[in-house]
């Protein structure tokens, strides 16, 4: 080991490696590496936690673990194989989430430095509120593919985590899902959202019916939807779709007329939909075609057996054989406890073989290009594909960033880059010019943190503003929120306490336009003043986000009144990038939308204002390294486990009138999407939130907003 | 070579292997995984450095992969060589590292030879796809570089001194597809309402054949006209001479000795560098340091998968790593 034999490490940097406690924050495919680098360095005293365990497609870059280990702790197990590389260390693991209440200020403090290896963001913004907190380094790392990065984070001296806009998770209009999708992915989110319906935890943001509370009345449903096109009707048929299924015993039959059939039908007959759209055409159970475009069927196609292209007939029997099983696994949890539910996973057979059927299915009624169950579940899992040597070469540079470190030349942990080629200048790995400062409007880091919160004060429920806004957005763990001035407690983290106020509406509680919140959050030792601003809900909800956020007051002023030359230019080159992307969500959206106007003033309502954009390029010219150099940050690995646990719940109390008015949504849609995409500081809620994964690369613009 | 004998057996993989390879399959494709699980490996020198190549590309899925080491495991490759356990000093690096390496991967061939590289006629590298080679002196590079070159078998070295390294590659002439993205304006005006015309981009993926002609280790090695920041250029050579040398690195209980400059002196003197690079020497060089096993060792494991799956476009053909900087810098050097 490096620090026991002298002359290795120059003494000062040998004394501070043998001296010091660190913690190791994942154990997963930066972890494993990051853990062995250590040990082999002789650290003596290091902590590792995760909550996972280990799976089989970890094991081509997780090396700790072996075949014998699938299903064990991945904290466990890596310290088990770490002790065998150097038996004179001293590693505690925790099987444990870091989100939890054990491991508050008083445990962080305890370290010298803190190394981050995770892979969702939830718990990286929770990591680094911590080290603020405890005022303890934190070495933040994250590798996509080819790609990966590595940046220090200290109070006062760098950039946090939080410091800039992350990209916002990517989301489908509720309406596109529902009744007219165009993309293989809109296919794909449906049929995640049917699993919840019918075997997960359900969702009423997640429905995927147009209509019709009850089956029988399939008939009449055409008509009744012209009738009532403006009314809500989610709610009764949220309720009916899972109640229904297992009223008909989950018959595959039943469930495949009545979602592939008669929904159809439904849909077809809200005719004003499809008059510029190719319109849906309905399967019958008895007759579904077996042939598949381009293949035939007795030639055997070369690729894995997952990549090869299903028959709607396959589709079918993979449907029913699914049903099958899923449905007796969900009978057999609710036999030991009735509430229970399964969580949907991509590595789960049967969880995957119902989605890809299902997709399929839908793809075909709609003319949309079918896609194999490989792609599927990498399109249904978000999965970031993670490989060994990118995750080894961001790993060394963690501890390289460590050592300096614990010789408190924190100046040098410059972020540092891997890239997929070589630069201009012929860098593969690219570090930055210097520490990235601080953003002094940070909500996080600031001195004392603020920001300012446009909502409707007499829309929205104290608890949406609990889960939707506290805890989903500004990632809070246990909020404690009163109304500055008048010490009247809104939400309390103690149970019990304010449940009261859960169902009441802002304004009864005296919170309108200009009331100052102060909301707290014990564990994370943070505090953060919200100025309330009333902004008026959109007539149809879902067309604009419940609410807004911005460190920056003025970034809020609506911006209806814009004129149209402050819209990004597609003419300039920085720009453009803006429309490039988006076009991944709209390209599709061929057909001519009969209310183009709509379209036009939605998208200057969104619009990133002006001085952003302009901040961004002086960026992109000043600072040397031009953005080819900044690739992406976030993590390498594909797990899901709590990401559904965070995407089931927070709006489940949200009873949002927002079903009705399919056309005039679906019209507005794909510019809306593009531009949120890409909206500094602001967020939105009321679309389909299509979970990513929580493995979301960074792009490049949004890391780079405030680099200056 | 590889290609013919890759295009006369395309096996399927089995179920278990698209189980295991399946994040690195949705990066690389099949194609790739295919050309990996027919590749032979050698691999020259078992340290700190090796180790890390080896576990990348065993865990990558290869055909087989052998140790050829003659070396035995002393207490200083425990800084950094994390397959061959403790209680092993004295016996072969190879043999001692096998097991730790099966375990890895046990879908892949990993054999040991024992003997000296010096000791193996030419014709033995026939025996693979591609050679990597550590720990070797300057002569013992040039020798395996023809030897690779004249059985057209694919050339790779790489070094860790302390928190410095460096890899190389000499593919001969090595073909390839690249994927170049493009990205393509559409205008797209909608009757009746031209002066909402959007303006869209379509990116459009094309997989374009390429080829790179290579040139050997024993051209690079006298370069006048390097690039800027490429000073530790010469701390590889300062340390390249060393070894040729002394017969081996320098030692950490040497670190206060003057045998390390004096080999610095002769090549500041040689290139005028005045004191452009004394920071450099005063870096940690001994013994081979862990996360820089992981930096340069990742960069070479990706280069040999890069290069037997004959995608994407390799390094040509030397890599540096500034531990001072952590710039890790592409020089293509020795070009006519």
């Amino acid at each position: 080991m490096a620090a026991s034999i002298s002359g290795v490490l120059d003494t000062d940097l040998q004394n501070a490696v043998l001296r010091s406690k660190v913690l190791v924050v994942g154990a997963g495919g930066i972890g494993c590496e990051v853990l062995k680098n250590l040990v082999m360095t002789g650290f003596t005293d290091i902590e590792i936690i995760d909550l996972d365990t280990i799976d089989v497609s970890n094991l081509n870059r997780q090396f700790l673990f072996h075949k014998q280990h699938v299903g064990k702790s991945k904290a466990a197990v890596a310290r088990e194989t770490a002790l065998k590389f150097n038996p004179d260390v001293k590693i505690t693991h925790y099987h444990d989430s870091i989100t939890t209440s054990d491991y508050g200020v008083s445990f962080f403090k305890k370290f010298n430095l803190v190394m981050n290896a995770l892979d969702n963001r939830a718990a990286r913004n929770h990591v680094n509120r911590m080290c603020l907190a405890s005022d303890i380094p934190l070495i933040e790392s994250g590798t996509a593919g080819y790609e990966g990065q590595v940046e220090l984070i200290k109070k006062g001296l760098s950039q946090c985590y939080e410091c800039t806009t992350k990209a916002p998770q990517k989301t489908y209009p509720g309406c596109t899902i529902r009744n007219t999708p165009s993309e293989p992915i809109h296919c794909i989110v449906w049929a995640k959202h049917l699993f919840n319906q019918l075997f997960g935890e359900e969702d009423p943001d997640q429905d995927v019916s147009p209509d019709t509370a009850d089956p029988e009345a399939a008939d009449t449903a055409g008509e009744g939807a012209l009738q009532t096109e403006s009314n809500d009707k989610g709610n009764v048929d949220r309720v009916s779709t899972r109640t229904w299924a297992q009223s008909s015993g989950y018959d595959a039959e039943k469930l495949f007329m009545k979602l592939f059939h008669d929904d159809i039908m439904y849909l077809l007959s809200m005719d004003n939909l499809w008059k510029k759209r190719r319109p849906p055409v309905p399967l019958i159970w008895t007759d579904l075609p077996d042939g598949v475009a381009g293949c035939s069927k007795d030639t055997v196609e070369p690729g894995l057996r997952d990549q090869r292209q299903w028959s709607i007939a396959e589709c079918g029997s993979v449907f029913a054989q699914s049903i099958k099983s899923l449905s007796k696994e969900l009978a057999e949890r609710q036999k030991k406890c009735p509430s229970d539910h399964l969580i949907w996973d991509k590595d789960d057979q049967s969880a995957m073989d119902f989605v890809a059927a299902c997709a399929n299915i839908r793809a075909y009624i709609f003319g949309i290009a079918q896609k194999n169950r490989f792609d599927i579940k990498s399109m249904a899992g978000n999965i970031i594909p993670a490989i060994a040597t990118t995750n080894a070469i961001i790993a060394g540079i963690v501890v390289l960033h460590a050592f300096r470190i614990l010789l408190d030349n924190l100046k040098a942990c410059r972020s540092v880059y891997l890239r997929s080629k070589p630069n201009h200048k012929n860098l593969l790995l690219v570090p930055e010019k210097s520490v990235n400062p601080p953003n002094p409007l940070c909500y996080v880091c600031a001195p004392t943190p603020q920001v300012t919160l446009a909502l409707d004060t007499t829309k929205m429920t104290v608890k949406e503003l609990e889960e939707t806004v506290l805890k989903t957005r500004l990632n809070m763990i246990a909020p404690d929120v009163m109304i500055d001035g008048k010490g009247i407690v809104v939400i309390s983290s103690e149970e019990g306490e304010t449940e009261a106020n859960n169902g009441r509406i802002l304004e009864q509680l005296g919170i309108r336009d200009g009331t100052i919140l102060k909301a707290d959050d014990f564990l994370q030792n943070y505090s953060l003043t919200i100025t309330i601003v009333q902004r008026e809900a959109p007539a149809v909800k879902g067309q604009t986000p419940d609410f807004l956020i911005a460190a920056d007051p003025e970034d809020l002023k609506p911006k209806e009144e814009d004129d149209g030359s402050k819209e990004p230019s597609t003419s300039n080159g920085k720009v453009e990038k803006f429309d490039q992307d988006a076009v991944v969500l709209v390209e599709t959206e061929v057909t001519p939308q009969s209310s183009d106007a709509d379209v036009s003033k939605k998208r200057k309502t969104v619009t990133p204002p002006p001085d952003v954009v302009n901040k961004k390029q002086r960026t992109e010219n000043s600072n040397g390294y031009e953005d080819d150099d900044i690739c992406i940050i976030e993590d390498s690995d594909s797990d899901m486990q709590c990401i559904y646990q965070k995407s089931v719940s927070p709006t489940k109390h949200t009873n949002k009138p927002s079903e009705t008015k399919y056309e005039t949504e679906a019209q507005v849609i794909p510019n809306k999407c593009m531009l949120q995409k890409h909206k500094p500081l602001l967020d939105e809620e009321c679309l389909i939130v299509y979970d990513e994964g929580d493995e979301t690369p960074i792009p490049p613009t949004v890391k780079q907003q405030r680099a200056e | 070579m590889m290609t013919e004998e890759m295009d006369g057996n395309i096996i399927e993989l089995t179920d278990a292997e698209a189980e295991l390879y399946d994040r690195q399959i949705r990066l690389w494709g099949l194609e790739s995984q295919k050309r990996l699980r027919a590749a032979k490996i050698l691999l020259i020198g078992l340290n700190g450095f090796g180790a890390e190549v080896a576990k990348n590309i065993i865990l990558a899925g290869v055909k087989s992969i052998t140790f050829l080491d003659n070396r035995e495991l002393s207490q200083l490759d425990l800084c950094a060589q994390f397959l061959a356990p403790k209680n092993a000093i004295g016996k072969n690096r190879a043999e001692a590292s096998l097991e730790r390496a099966q375990t890895l991967n046990p879908m892949v061939e990993v054999a040991v030879d024992t003997e000296s590289v010096d000791d193996k006629p030419d014709k033995f590298f026939e025996n693979f796809d591609v050679v990597c080679a550590s720990e070797c002196s300057l002569t013992q590079l040039k020798r395996i570089n023809r030897a690779c070159r004249k059985n057209g078998v694919k050339f790779f070295a790489g070094d860790v001194w302390g928190t410095f390294g460096y890899t190389f590659a000499d593919l001969g002439k090595h073909d390839f597809v690249e994927d170049v993205v493009q990205s393509k304006k559409i205008q797209s005006s909608e009757a009746g309402e031209p002066a909402l015309a959007k303006v869209k981009f379509e990116t459009i993926t094309t997989t374009v054949k390429k080829s790179i002609t290579f040139v050997p280790f024993e051209t690079i090695l006298d370069t006048c006209d390097l690039p800027r920041d490429g000073e530790p250029y010469y701390l590889l050579k300062i340390l390249l001479n060393y070894r040729e040398k002394h017969g081996h690195d320098p030692l950490p209980s040497e670190r206060d000795t003057d045998s390390l400059k004096k080999e610095a002196a002769v090549i500041i003197d040689k290139y005028k560098l005045g004191d452009k690079i004394d920071h450099l020497i005063c870096e940690n060089l001994y013994a081979q340091i862990s996360p820089v096993c992981a930096i340069v060792g990742g960069v070479m494991a990706q280069e040999i998968i890069k290069t037997v799956s004959q995608k994407q476009s390799p390094h040509n053909n030397l890599f540096l790593f500034n531990p001072d900087t952590m710039c890790g810098k592409i020089l293509c050097l020795g070009q006519k």
